[in-house]
């Protein structure tokens, strides 16, 4: 009977299609309007005679400042991921390797409780300390320890700091599952063996904790990349990020095309952060490739 | 038990049936009572003027227009006026400043001019309001000039050059240019300065390169921060941001620079495809009326665009209330500007970037 033959229908399978769904309303749907817009000369929906165009891609091409908008956020969002992994992954270290259910709680809160802060906050919150009348350079003046006072921020390096304190703890949570899954009798095993601490950390512990470093880094780059809120604030407006930039062809000058083409270069600099990150991953582990 | 209670038991379900819809009936009243209202959509300000709108203004032309007024304060305004179909506009009229109504016209997205037949107010204005660098009609305008702290010893400033004196250096604030209708309009008063005109740029563009190291914000409330805190001594404000501090013994003070100051109008316009263009025009001319310009000029410190506005002393000598200090406004292209704006904008980002 043909009816016996038809393929059938997990029922399972149904339960995905609420998520299936949203993904394709709020992600596909989004993103496939966007790269539709960077292509066309205007908004068809609401104006005539609109035609297909290059010249926002060519526009990002023929003048070198959108190049080195890309490059300035894209080194941000390098030095962010470095720093937050350079302070995340001692803190995440201790926390999955810590004995003391009471001391694991404690640590984990210190890491979550600036998260139950506002990123607006915690921003204006550095700018109180960082810039020139900040409470940082008031202390160091009236000691004496300087006369004029270093501009701690509107720079790059203050965009960081404020960066690196906002996703530090996305990188520790990310790197504690991993460490915590580490057998520690591998390490007992190496140092039985002869090697220093120092050693069964570097050739035991932290190759088996790339995937985590991995995955932290990626998920603290690619919101670094897209932050807006501390680069304008802590950068006082002079230094310029794609996230800016596209704000400011929509907010000021009405240019929705050249702003989606940004934006689709944000999505390819991400996108191929993600497939670099699976060669990667699939080579550090020995397994194949996620296709 | 009476015969009626017998015909109609109260049962559980027949009282929260009831209650049920009572409790629905109480909460649609209000918008069932406002169906037949018709709403206009405008766009305003925060802050102390959104305050008065919301407290007085509003309600009172809500009374008086049997309308209900829906003010939308979230900016920015145009990117959502954009957004929205022609014929059915998010807006019936737009309130921004000048430079955004001419990118606005230029997109077919406002009327160019209000028709004084439909907007009677018109007639009392300053030549200013309506003149051919304004689209829609101004209702209030404030000076553009030099906000400066008067406790840092600086000496007394009086020229648009003093903003260049080198003992501002790191203490003068300045505006995104691309954002900010100050900063747009202050860099024609550079060219004018030191070059040709408004229009010459190149010699803008050297004025500009040499007022680092500056401090940028994006809005006047936050220049108005930047010197209330010491951050800067010196920045490019408008009066009103100044004079609102007027009682407050804040060591802040604006200048009114010998070479005149900018035009930062409040400009109304209306909407092509607005439903209710009537009330539109009516909500304009009661904003044009001299006691409502009265009320905001005397709450936010904005110079009336109406002559016949008659303000407290202590406004009086302050605002641009009579035809001698209007004189001194010095209005900018904006359509010129606009026509430039990606190319200045990418200029500017160039010479302010750290």
């Amino acid at each position: 009977m043909a009816a016996g033959s038809a393929p059938r229908i997990n029922s399972l399978a149904l339960l995905i299609l609420p998520s299936a769904l949203l993904f394709a309303l709020f992600f596909i749907l989004p993103i496939g309007l966007m790269a539709v817009m960077s292509v066309l000369t205007g908004n068809p929906v609401v104006m005539p005679n609109v035609a297909f165009t290059t010249k926002h891609y060519a526009r990002m091409g023929n003048d070198s400042y959108y190049l080195e908008v890309i490059w300035t956020t894209i080194r941000i969002g390098l030095w962010t991921t470095l720093a937050a992994l350079l302070i995340g992954y001692p803190l995440a270290h201790w926390m999955a390797r810590i004995k003391s259910r009471t001391g694991h709680a404690l640590l984990l809160m210190a890491v979550l409780a600036p998260m139950l802060t506002g990123i607006v906050v915690r921003t204006f919150a550095w700018m109180t300390l960082l810039s020139d009348k900040g409470v940082i350079n008031q202390i160091l003046t009236s000691l004496g320890l300087i006369t004029r006072p270093p501009q701690l921020m509107y720079n790059e390096t203050g965009i960081i700091i404020g960066l690196v304190h906002i996703y530090v703890p996305f990188m520790v949570l990310t790197l504690t599952g991993v460490i915590g899954r580490i057998d520690e009798r591998l390490e007992q095993a190496a140092e039985n063996l002869g090697a220093s601490p120092w050693r069964a950390f570097i050739e035991v512990t932290l190759p088996l904790s790339l995937p985590g470093i991995l995955a932290g880094s990626l998920l603290v780059f690619a919101l670094a990349i897209s932050a807006y809120v501390t680069p304008i604030l802590l950068g006082g407006f002079q230094i310029m990020t794609l996230p800016i930039l596209i704000y400011q062809q929509i907010s000021a000058n009405f240019n929705v095309g050249f702003a989606a083409a940004l934006g689709m270069v944000l999505l390819v600099i991400s996108l191929s952060l993600v497939i670099a990150y699976n060669h990667v991953l699939g080579l550090v582990s020995g397994q194949r490739e996620l296709r | 038990m009476t015969a009626s209670s017998r015909r109609f038991p109260l049962s559980r379900r027949r009282l929260l049936t009831a209650a049920a819809s009572l409790g629905a009936g109480v909460i649609a009243a209000p918008y069932v009572a406002r169906a037949e209202e018709p709403v206009l959509n405008v766009t305003g300000w925060g802050g102390k003027w959104g305050e008065v709108m919301k407290a007085e203004i509003g309600p009172a032309f809500e009374s008086e227009f049997k309308c209900k007024l829906k003010t939308d304060t979230a900016l920015p305004f145009l990117p959502k006026l954009q957004a929205s179909s022609r014929s059915a506009p998010i807006y019936d009229v737009l309130h921004t400043n000048s430079n955004e109504q001419w990118a606005a016209v230029e997109m077919g997205l406002v009327e160019p001019k209000v028709d004084p037949k439909l907007v009677p107010n018109i007639a009392d204005v300053y030549p200013y309001a309506v003149s051919d660098k304004i689209v829609g009609v101004s209702i209030f305008t404030s000076a553009i000039g030099l906000g400066m702290r008067t406790d840092k010893g600086y000496g007394s400033v009086t020229s648009w050059k003093d903003y260049w004196d080198a003992k501002f250096n790191g203490a003068r604030g300045g505006y995104v240019i691309p954002a900010n209708s100050l900063g747009q309009a202050f860099v024609m008063m550079c060219g004018t300065l030191f070059g040709k005109g408004q229009t010459d740029l190149d010699a803008a563009y050297a004025a500009l390169e040499k007022l680092k190291p500056i401090k940028l914000v994006d809005f006047t409330g936050a220049m108005e921060k930047l010197i209330l805190s010491g951050e800067a001594g010196i920045g490019i404000l408008h009066d009103s941001g100044i004079y609102r501090y007027d009682g407050q013994n804040q060591p802040i003070d604006f200048v009114t620079p010998s070479e005149g100051v900018l035009s930062l109008e409040q400009v109304l316009s209306i909407t092509p495809g607005s439903k209710v263009k009537e009330l539109g025009n009516a909500y304009i001319n009661y904003m044009l009326r001299p006691d409502v310009q009265k009320r905001l000029a005397e709450a936010v410190w904005y110079s009336p665009a109406n002559k016949k506005v008659k303000l407290d002393a202590k406004y009086d000598a302050k605002l641009l209330t009579t035809p001698e200090k209007v004189g001194k406004l010095i209005q900018v292209d904006w359509k010129w500007y606009n026509a430039q704006k990606d190319e200045i904008d990418s200029r500017v980002n160039r010479i302010f970037r750290a």
